[in-house]
């Protein structure tokens, strides 16, 4: 229970002058920093006194870091510090990635999309994160600074359980580069939360669907679920029925069941895993039907 | 228009009563551009220290011992306190409460120490270096197993403590108090029924959640006064209660309260606000700031009790009620000095806002180690009617009756006889139902949105009396100024119900002067404000109004009788119009700022009659009986009652379980609406309030440990939860004793929403889902459970 | 614990502060500047009592650092009215009841003007969801909502 502070606790806020001052700090310091963009988990994890860093590092200025930008063969590339509410308003992101508008809008509120980032939303790595799945099934990259210099790392593979990622100590996510969809996609994410807006997700449902002339049914799916997992989780089994079978009803309910079957959500305070498994049968099935109606 | 310019002429303001118009509020101005004084934004410069206090992780223990050496030696900490000086007790109906724990903490968050330091961070760090050493003890979280006698005793000295003589605890009990109704006989009754249900309903703690969190500033003198400057309803109450628990007179403790960010309850009585007296008589002469945190505020002041209900209620086949039996257990948490009223209030109340000519209830009020239930709007009515009315519905169906012919059959009306053997005063409760009904469209089905959707109605009734002490006393006084504007003074508090502005327009009706001549003394300090029992109970427009309406008719007794002496008048002939004197004889007239301070010339330059005029008032109920304690039945249990219904259309989503209300229709008869806008105002977010208590809120709590206090685990509605549309109706059966007519409605609009929406799901569905929050996950479970989906 | 200097524009006048690390914005404006306008009702960024306006966009400001704002332009509520002549979002405020126990009111302003500004003519969904994150306890938002839709239509006829 309350161990929240009233504010935040003392801590040493550091502006690096660059990438590598940046990572250095970070190393020499590690365990005791830790850099930050939007701030909003950092803040509210460090009233919580859950984290109890010395020093928080701003990377929010650096090379690589503020740039929302689209380029027609290498895709878009959103900067760690661009703030979601930006990202929703970018006319390249609603024309070639309206998925992940759709989720980014789903976040919180207005205001605290002014400050939160989609590369921070990532970093923070709660199961629960909107706009994960959306940068999942747009087959994401993040970009990394660290002590050996760039490097990039699939979005698949970056997160290892609930809040942890592959990143070291010294490591700072510049961006994340979402290649350039399939043609003609189109992609919904149905997020449940306990009222109406603002909300986490309970469980979130993010899918993505695509023609593809070598299916059986002629799309093929990418599909992503939040909340249900200790990280975000693609269930593939629900993917392969969709390609494998006409796109029936049947066929959306036999995903549906698929999806709900590699979920394995637990009960906690937000809800339980009775009604989560039940949800993402359920949401899967709206997500789906809504994107084939989309499709066709 | 941010000025307000003073014509005194006639032709400036119609002459209309401002009572039963929108006066627009006299505190708006303030409050849009961010001017508003609300208790932090206090300065106090640079001297001002600052306090946290050091809580209890236990639910249940005995404190052992308490070295704060570490605390104390951390730089900036100017003192660090604990209960060892302090014995005394605080209470409003039962003193069962120390300042600070001395040999027990009860609950999670029990204050076990304060710590006064230069800054809040500081003296944040230094509840770390508290060391307490606890023995743990066995805990009580829940009110039925509570109340067994071998159940760990929370309060073994329960039998000493001072208390109300209209509580009854139970010494060697975890009761703290038993209200009883016995009348008529139940077991010959039930013999009559056509039909009897019985339901057991578990009604969860629910919290305030004023957007204010609880603040205070406390500073204590080297000549042993106390001033303490605090969110507060009860400048005066707590000015007593604290004195009393400090073994100071009252005239000693000075209180002053500001504007209140929403108090809805948790605001009434003493909470934080005691602590951090006893943390500024540390550092005399600085004053010491300690705000709550949002966490702290969840559970460490007060929350609404939790609830089981044990409801019995029987009809005879043409839908009269005959019987009614209730057992409520009262989850009142460590400490009842507040809550054990509620139990008193729901006994007095028990049948609902109907006619039962037999009832045996038993009202129970539990300590368990769980946070402190205190006041909440609706004291005990929100979560007793959540049983009741939807038992209504259930028995109405049973005998395949319409839920609102039922109701229109069983409901109050004049005349009636209540659950405490006295009679129903004028009611406008069947016109409250019978319009309600209407505005919903009762009987008609509308279309659900999409095919897995449903829809369905659903309506509830209530009464409410206000629960206080028989003798709650109100004072006032109206002085006038040099340009004929008032000065009212009062001790209401102003939590957004409205207080200045329908005070405001009580006074300028009863004077005769335009609405936006008044101005109302605020803050609020109780050593220069009239007393007035406690801002509670909705009790304000008709208590505080009838001592403003007095306090003015003094004034203007004096005004009149100072302008026809001077005019050699009958003062029967003159009245006051608009800010002028007028005579309805010889048509004199005579502005009031020509009179209001100087008095008048007596012909010939011999000599001055008047003076400042200074009108004084006060209002208290003398009315009310006691109850038998061994029946509850009494000549007159309260001072009126006010009532009404809601009414909600709902659709629920199959495939998740969401419940969203459509719309909502509420009908309160408050005998004068004397700002209809206001009014309105309280049934709008009375309503939202009670719909979010229906869906989303709920405390979970694990062995006394608050798992959701938090606004991210402890849902409030918001912009997007809010129904379409409300209809306000108001229905004006007058009050005898209410200032123009006038008796409150400020908590009765939150009553009856939980049943009202449990109805409406029910009716939806045809499943019942009987037990608040309605959430989604709960309402999909039921379904799947039923049944209904797969 | 370091100390950092800040120069940025707040209500439009140029403000040199020194402020610790972990100050918030919030905390700065309420503590360092006594503009006490602005409220703090959860300290997490959940309720939006804190809302002000940073570089012309509603933040959360328990949830920005002090720090964060050098060169910044902050505007809170103390701004709305200029002059003694109130906004008319503040009239249309007044006009439709929607001020209560007055709290969470900055904070609504600032989203509301800023939802204006951003698009002039929202219908009701879109009022609702721009407001979202400003919790309300007293009014039930349907108040709020018709102030803002006021406020909309008096600034289109006024354009008109």
């Amino acid at each position: 229970m309350a161990d929240a502070h009233p504010g935040l606790p003392e801590f040493d806020y550091i502006k690096p002058a660059s990438l590598a001052e940046a990572s250095k700090f970070l190393v020499d310091h590690a365990g005791e920093a830790r850099p930050f963009m939007g701030g909003t988990d950092t803040f509210v994890r460090m009233r919580d006194g859950v984290w109890k860093d010395r020093y928080l590092v701003d990377v929010k200025h650096l090379d690589g870091t503020s740039e929302l930008g689209f380029d027609s063969k290498l895709g878009l590339t959103v900067g760690a510090g661009v703030p979601m509410n930006t990202l929703i308003a970018s006319p390249e992101v609603q024309d070639h990635y309206p998925l992940l508008a759709q989720a980014a809008k789903t976040v919180a509120a207005y205001q605290l999309r002014n400050r939160a980032t989609v590369v921070g939303n990532i970093c923070n790595a709660s199961p629960a994160g909107d706009t994960i799945g959306a940068c999942l099934v747009y087959e994401g990259i993040m970009i990394i600074y660290g002590p050996s210099g760039r490097r990039e790392e699939p979005l698949r593979t970056f997160f290892k359980g609930p809040g942890q990622t592959v990143l070291s100590p010294g490591d700072i996510a510049l961006a994340i580069r979402l290649p350039i969809p399939p043609a003609g996609h189109a992609g919904r994410y149905l997020k449940l939360g306990r009222n109406r807006l603002s909300d986490l997700a309970i469980v979130g449902v993010t899918a993505l669907g695509y023609p593809d002339s070598e299916t059986a049914s002629g799309f093929r799916f990418r599909l992503a679920l939040a909340a249900v997992a200790p990280t975000p989780l693609i269930p593939i089994e629900a993917e392969k029925i969709l390609a494998e079978s006409p796109l029936d009803p049947a066929t959306i309910d036999k995903a549906a069941e698929a999806a709900m079957n590699a979920s394995s959500p637990i009960d906690d305070v937000r809800g339980s895993a009775r009604y989560r498994r039940m949800m993402v049968r359920n949401l899967t099935r709206q997500a789906l039907e809504s994107v084939v109606s989309e499709l066709s | 228009m941010m000025v307000k310019s003073i014509e005194p002429t006639l032709a400036s303001h119609p002459s209309i009563s401002p009572v039963g118009d929108n006066a627009p509020r006299i505190d708006a101005t303030q409050k849009l551009t961010g001017a508003a004084t609300f208790t932090d934004d206090i300065q106090f410069g640079p001297g001002l220290l600052h306090g946290r206090v050091v809580r209890s992780p236990h639910a249940h223990a005995l404190i052992k011992s308490i070295d704060t050496s570490k605390a104390e030696a951390l730089p900036g900490v100017r003192a660090v306190v604990t209960g060892k000086n302090y014995p005394g007790y605080l209470g409003l109906y039962l003193q069962d409460r120390h300042i600070f724990c001395r040999d027990r903490v009860r609950y999670v968050g029990d204050p076990v120490a304060g710590i006064v330091a230069t800054t809040e961070d500081i003296a944040e760090q230094a509840l770390d270096l508290i060391d307490v050493e606890y023995e743990v003890l066995e805990g009580v979280f829940d009110p039925v197993i509570g109340a067994k006698p071998d159940a760990p005793l929370i309060h073994p000295d329960l039998g000493d403590y001072v208390v109300a003589n209209f509580i009854f605890p139970k010494p060697g009990t975890n009761i703290s108090n038993h209200f009883k109704i016995r009348k008529g006989d139940t077991e010959a009754a039930w013999k009559e029924c056509t039909a009897v249900i019985e339901r057991t309903y578990r009604i969860p703690h629910v919290q305030h959640v004023p957007i204010e969190p609880h603040t205070a500033i406390a500073r204590a003198d080297q000549d042993g006064t106390v001033t303490l400057w605090s969110s507060t309803q009860s400048p005066f109450a707590q000015r007593n209660l604290i004195a009393k628990a400090l073994g100071k007179s009252q005239s000693d403790v000075r209180v002053i309260g500001h504007y209140v960010g929403g108090g809805f309850g948790s605001k009434a009585g003493v909470t934080m606000e005691a602590p951090a007296v006893v943390m500024a008589m540390q550092v005399e002469g600085q004053p010491v700031k300690l705000r709550l945190t949002r966490e702290e505020e969840f559970y460490t002041t007060f929350v609404r009790q939790g609830l089981v209900a044990e409801i019995k209620l029987g009809c005879d086949s043409t839908g009269k009620i005959l019987a009614m039996e209730n057992k409520f257990y009262w989850d009142g948490g460590a400490y009842t000095e507040y809550g054990v009223n509620v139990t008193r209030a729901s006994g007095y109340s028990s049948t609902g806002p109907y006619e039962v000519p037999n009832v045996k209830t038993d009202s129970y009020c539990v300590y368990t180690n769980h946070p402190v239930g205190g006041p909440f709007r609706g004291f005990g009515m929100p979560e007793m009617h959540a049983g009741i009315e939807q038992c209504i519905d259930e028995l109405a169906l049973e005998i395949e009756m319409d839920p609102v012919q039922f109701r229109r059959i069983n409901c109050l009306k004049e005349g009636s006889i209540l659950v405490t053997g006295s009679r129903m005063h004028p009611t406008g409760l069947p016109e409250c139902l019978d319009k309600a009904a209407e505005a919903i469209g009762w009987g008609k089905k509308s279309e659900p949105s999409g095919p897995n959707k449903r829809r369905g109605k659903g309506l509830a009734l209530m009464w409410k009396a206000p629960a206080m002490p028989p003798n709650a006393g109100s004072s006032a006084w109206v002085e006038l100024r040099e340009d004929g504007t008032l000065n009212v003074g009062l001790g209401g508090q102003e939590l957004g119900q409205g207080t200045f502005t329908v005070a405001a327009q009580m006074a300028a009706a009863t004077l005769g002067v335009p609405f936006d001549w008044v101005r109302i003394a605020s803050p609020v300090d109780t050593k220069y404000s009239p007393y007035e029992w406690q801002t509670v109970a909705s009790r304000l427009t008709w208590s505080m109004g009838n001592a403003v309406v007095n306090a003015s008719k003094d004034a203007r007794k004096q005004i009149i009788d100072l302008v026809a002496e001077s005019w050699e008048e009958d003062p029967a002939d003159l009245d006051i119009v608009n800010g002028e004197v007028i005579s309805y004889k010889s048509e004199e007239a005579m502005s009031l700022k020509d009179i209001a301070i100087y008095g008048l010339p007596k012909e010939g330059d011999s000599g001055w009659i008047g003076g400042p005029v200074v009108g004084r008032g006060r209002f208290m109920p003398t009315y009310v009986t006691g109850l038998d304690p061994e029946t509850g039945q009494g000549e007159r249990a309260v001072v009126h009652y006010t009532t009404g219904a809601q009414a909600v259309e709902v659709e629920v989503d199959l495939e998740t379980g969401r419940v969203e209300v459509l719309r909502g229709v509420a009908a309160f008869d408050m005998g004068k609406a004397i700002n209809p806008d206001q009014v309105r105002a309280q049934m709008e977010g009375g309503l939202v309030q009670g719909i979010s208590t229906a869906l989303f809120e709920g405390f979970k709590l694990e062995d006394g440990h608050l798992r959701n206090p938090s606004f991210v685990d402890y849902r409030i509605a918001t912009s997007s939860d809010a129904p379409d549309q409300i209809e306000a109706i108001i229905v004006e059966v007058p009050q005898d004793d209410g200032p123009f007519g006038a008796r409150g409605i400020g908590e009765h609009p939150m009553v009856p929403t939980i049943p009202a929406i449990a109805n409406a799901i029910a009716d939806a569905l045809g499943v019942r889902i009987s037990e608040p929050p309605f959430s989604s996950e709960k309402v999909y479970l039921a379904m799947l459970d039923e049944g209904l989906i797969s | 614990m370091a100390q950092h200097t800040l120069t940025l524009t707040v209500n439009g006048d140029p403000t040199t502060v020194s402020v610790p690390s972990h100050h918030t914005l919030l905390q700065m404006l309420r503590e360092t500047l006594a503009l006490t306008g602005t409220k703090n009702g959860c300290a997490a960024g959940e309720c939006g009592a804190c809302t002000v306006m940073m570089d012309g966009e509603p933040v959360n400001s328990c949830m920005v650092l002090a720090v964060e704002c050098d060169g910044a332009r902050i505007d809170t509520v103390e701004s709305l009215a200029q002059d003694s002549q109130l906004d008319p979002i503040q009239e249309a405020f007044i006009e439709s009841s929607a001020v209560q126990c007055g709290f969470c009111t900055p904070g609504v302003l600032v989203s509301s003007r800023a939802l204006l500004d951003r698009n002039p003519d929202p219908t009701e969904a879109e009022i609702r969801e721009a407001l979202v994150g400003n919790l309300c306890r007293c009014t039930g938002y349907l108040s709020i909502i018709r102030a803002v839709r006021k406020s909309a239509s008096s600034r289109a006829e006024a354009k008109v």
